[in-house]
């Protein structure tokens, strides 16, 4: 068309056709979806926090449950002291033992104490043969010479051995953090089976088939719905023992509630419509409707409900493990982690915050993907 | 001349780095750093050894981490109770300074020659704090109160057990007259026991043995212990308020025989249920003393003489094997179990007390004659730290080798922060050095003591302190189907020996019996002795003379205050 201007052949063909590129619904979706930076950060977060719950374990050398009681509570940012030979550093620990650390800045073992020197306010530790003293009289600790009282050069390195530090107990935070996400993204993934079956299969019938049905079906979703979840969690527990398998029986026999409710109020608008009663004429099902022609309409506001009811799941699971009513030890899942730090939370607080840490990432992660999604699935909603 | 200023700075940083870095390799242009002599501290130290007078306002808050279930001493056996009950009432008996029997209300007290009739004689004037006369009678009428079992008193058992008919008293087919205990004029209680009981004069220190009055009590039943009004008690101290979960206030009560002595005015007992939130207070100098500290803060607390006081509790943490079940029927399974521990470690790295492993339920600290008599006993093939070969060993002479065809331990423990990290060490502990299976169930105290006494677990985390400084309040623990032997273990030869110690009246004869108790009992590993109870609590050094007792009673009755 080396002129613009030149009048064009007219077919109806022609006329009807979309010059735009013809775009699916998912693809639609997803066009939106990937025009809004928080939405993309949030998938790119979760796809990390998979691989580093699934393949994470396979690249450490400790496992959730090895303790080393030799060193507990050791940091993952620790202020050392030169060894006196130059050859490694101390390390004071927080119950005020002094543990060597490699010159690689790996841990070693924990010295040998010879004697208190209360008057002196020093502790004095066997170093190679050689004395070394812990000095108490003054904030921060320091490692001296008991001889000279001359302060070791210090430094802050980092925790070689252990890159997250370990808990109370000696154990790795860095890999019971990984098996921690393992449990939040379990819960995630029940939640959302969860929701997707029961929730729509419940609020479709209840929704579609109205009347004395519906009344009876959404009383029973509000009395489900006026027990506190906790309440069940206990009940269940009596029955099954406590465990992650309680948690989840739990999760899982209420937590379609709010789904439910959804898909009726919009089942309940949509079977009003011209193409159901079309549907309807021509002879199709029950079950055709609705999930031919009912649900595929409703998937939008399914698919927002479902992303936002996630991080609740995940949060109500980390909240029912700080209170002790969930996983039992050595297992690991975030709550436990974040109840096991509080007690040390005075002297060892990145135990606490590590963990703390990655529940408001989980919780960022699946929020912002579901912001992102109810804005792409339906622009309407947008202001 | 801008970009001038800033190109100099620039270099003068440059070469000041560069100097540092030359410093830090080596060539000793700084000083070396060193401490400073602790010299003003010490002589202030030394200066507190001295007798302080006491100044300022007489007011001590003092912060308790649990509520206790009750303030009534006829009704309560809960040890959350003690600091309440240690100062408000004071029983015939009491301990001093040096955790020794010394007289309370009663001034002197005799025995007759086969140690089953004991006489006390009261002091003169004594009274209750509301002004009233406390006699001899007072004493009767509060032992048939907790005999009565309308009183539902958790600890009647202390009175039954040796009164003679107080038993038959409290199941109803013996009189109020024929029970044994007599007011035999307005100053003189006697009690007249079941048996000979040489010890009788450390069991009437507890709190169950303490007067109530019985005008208040008929007044107002069971409540009259709730409420500030009707509280009526006979100690150094007086009820002055409570507050339902909040605190209880305490002061000088001005009845006390020996109120001259009592310097405290204001005693107000705070509850802070978390640990760490207490000891915020503490630190921030709101609160003048914490009962319980959380354990990863005492070393540093120790360290910067934040005021630690550790009590040397007679007490024994260990762990109950239920002896009535398979495989933990099998001595050799339990002596693997107990070998396997490393219990320095959880001493030293998981509870960071200041305790002693232990090798034996029955806890050092009875002194016959100047010597503990327990002194140079055995440990049992035991050492602080594990010894897997040995554990093997007897894993597989007990037909388990390596732990093959062992069942899953059920490890239970109940609901606290401590208990549970032992608990997680011990589990791991047996799985690497033993190859068993373990898997730990936790519930509450009051959920997990029920199933403890019915005998539905296998292994559980168990405590006992004594009530009153004897090993009689250790050996019925293991002695058959005694209503507190919750392991289940039964050995006549040892009920025997348990049955002639507590008659034995010569304390040579008393110290080789319970000698022979403990060597034929823990041989057999009945129960898995983890340490040695240590309790520690805070308590600023401007307090001077408070005590505790090895039953980790705290006596403010001697308290002063210099700010």
């Amino acid at each position: 068309m080396e002129n613009k201007w030149e009048m064009l052949s007219s077919s109806n063909e022609e006329r009807e056709k979309i010059w735009t590129k013809n775009r699916t619904f998912a693809g639609d979706v997803w066009f939106r979806f990937r025009r809004k930076p928080t939405a993309i950060a949030g998938l790119a977060m979760i796809i990390l926090l998979l691989l580093f719950a699934l393949a994470g374990p396979m690249f450490t050398e400790y496992s959730y449950s090895v303790q080393d009681l030799e060193v507990v509570n050791i940091p993952p940012v620790m202020e050392v002291y030169d060894t006196p030979d130059g050859d490694g550093y101390f390390y004071i620990t927080q119950s005020l033992k002094v543990l060597y650390v490699n010159p690689d800045k790996t841990l070693g073992d924990q010295l040998k104490k010879v004697r208190e020197e209360s008057d002196m306010s020093m502790t004095i530790f066997d170093y190679k043969g050689e004395e070394v003293g812990l000095y108490y009289g003054q904030k921060p600790y320091v490692m001296a010479d008991p001889e000279t009282k001359v302060i070791y050069p210090s430094q802050t390195v980092r925790n070689a051995s252990y890159l997250f530090g370990t808990d109370s107990l000696g154990r790795d935070i860095l890999t019971r953090l990984m098996y921690g996400v393992r449990v939040s993204l379990l819960v995630a993934f029940v939640a959302a089976a969860v929701n997707m079956v029961i929730g729509i299969l419940y609020g479709g019938i209840s929704g579609y088939l109205g009347g004395n049905v519906d009344v009876v079906m959404m009383r029973v979703v509000d009395i489900i719905n006026t027990i506190p979840l906790t309440l069940y969690v206990i009940l269940i527990m009596v029955l099954l023992g406590t465990g992650l398998q309680s948690i989840i029986v739990a999760l899982g026999s209420v937590y379609w509630v709010d789904m439910a409710r959804v898909v009726r109020g919009q089942v309940l608008s949509l079977k009003q419509q011209e193409f159901v009663l079309a549907a309807r004429t021509i002879g199709s099902s029950a079950k055709t409707i609705l999930f031919q022609h009912l649900i595929p309409n409703a998937m939008g506001s399914i698919l927002v409900t479902v992303t936002m009811l996630i991080p609740s799941a995940i949060f109500m699971e980390a909240f029912l493990s700080f209170l002790g009513i969930g996983l039992q030890p050595p297992l690991a899942s975030l709550g436990t982690m974040c109840n096991d730090a509080s007690a040390n939370l005075r002297t060892c607080p990145y135990q606490l915050f590590i963990p703390a840490l990655v529940i408001c990432l989980i919780m960022f992660a699946f929020n912002f993907v579901g912001d992102g999604l109810r804005d792409a699935l339906d622009p309407k909603l947008k202001k | 001349m801008k970009k001038k200023l800033s190109l100099g700075l620039a270099a003068g940083f440059l070469c000041a780095a560069i100097l540092a870095g030359c410093g830090g390799g080596g060539s000793s242009e700084t000083e070396p750093q060193t401490i400073g002599e602790p010299t003003a501290e010490a002589e202030e130290s030394a200066q507190e050894t001295e007798a302080v007078e006491p100044t300022g306002a007489q007011e001590l808050t003092f912060v308790l981490n649990n509520e206790p279930d009750s303030l009534d001493p006829s009704y309560t056996n809960n040890s959350f109770a003690a600091p309440f009950l240690t100062n408000l009432f004071e029983g015939l008996v009491t301990y001093d300074e040096n955790g020794e029997i010394t007289p309370g209300n009663a001034e002197s007290w005799d025995v007759n020659e086969d140690m089953t009739v004991y006489t006390f004689h009261l002091r003169e004037g004594l009274k209750w704090s509301d002004g009233t006369p406390l006699t001899a009678e007072d004493y009767v009428y509060s032992a048939l109160h907790v005999m009565t079992p309308t009183t539902t008193s958790q600890y009647v058992n202390m009175m039954t057990d040796y009164i003679l008919n107080g038993q038959e008293y409290y199941d109803g087919t013996a009189t109020a007259e024929e029970v044994g205990v007599k007011a035999l004029d307005e100053n003189t209680v006697e009690y007249t026991l079941k048996q000979p009981t040489p010890y009788f004069v450390d069991v009437t220190s507890m709190w169950v043995y303490a007067p109530v009055q019985q005008a208040t009590v008929d007044a107002n039943g069971d409540k009259w212990s709730t409420a500030a009004d009707t509280y009526v008690s006979n100690g150094p101290f007086k009820v002055a308020e409570i507050n339902m979960g909040e605190s209880v206030v305490l002061e000088r009560n001005e009845n006390y025989w020996d109120a001259e002595n009592v310097t405290l005015e204001k005693l107000t007992f705070r509850y802070i249920l978390d640990q760490s939130t207490a000891l915020t207070a503490y630190e921030n100098g709101e609160v003048d003393g914490v009962r319980n500290i959380p354990s990863g803060d005492i070393a540093r607390l120790k360290a910067e003489n934040a005021g630690t006081h550790t009590i040397h509790v007679y007490g024994t943490v260990y762990y109950n094997f239920n002896c009535e079940k398979e495989p933990y029927n099998n001595p050799l399974v339990r002596k693997a179990l107990n070998l396997a521990i490393d219990r320095e470690a959880i001493i030293n790295n998981v509870v960071q007390l200041d305790a002693e492993p232990a090798y034996s339920i029955l806890a050092p600290g009875y002194v016959v004659d100047g010597t503990d008599i327990l002194e140079g006993r055995s440990t049992y093939e035991m050492s602080p730290t594990a010894d897997v070969e040995a554990a093997k060993a007897a894993l597989a002479e007990a037909g388990y080798p390596d732990g093959e065809g062992f069942p899953t331990v059920q490890l239970s423990f109940y609901s606290d922060d401590t208990v549970k990290k032992v608990a997680e060490a011990i589990q791991e502990m047996w799985q690497t050095n033993l190859g068993i299976n373990v898997e730990v169930t936790s519930a509450d105290w009051a959920v997990f003591y029920s199933g403890v006494q019915n005998g539905d677990y296998e292994v559980a985390a168990m405590g006992w302190s004594a009530d009153y400084v004897n090993p009689m309040s250790f050996l019925p623990l293991l002695a058959t189907d005694d209503v507190t032997n919750t392991s289940f273990y039964s050995n006549p030869d040892y009920d025997a020996l348990v049955e002639q110690a507590k008659v034995e009246q010569d304390p040579a004869a008393f110290a080789e019996l319970v000698r022979q108790a403990d060597e034929l009992l823990s041989s057999d590993y009945p129960v898995m002795p983890l340490y040695y109870k240590a309790d520690t609590y805070l308590l600023k050094d401007y307090v001077t003379g408070v005590y505790t007792d090895s039953s980790t009673h705290i006596y403010f009755k001697h308290a002063k205050v210099a700010k």
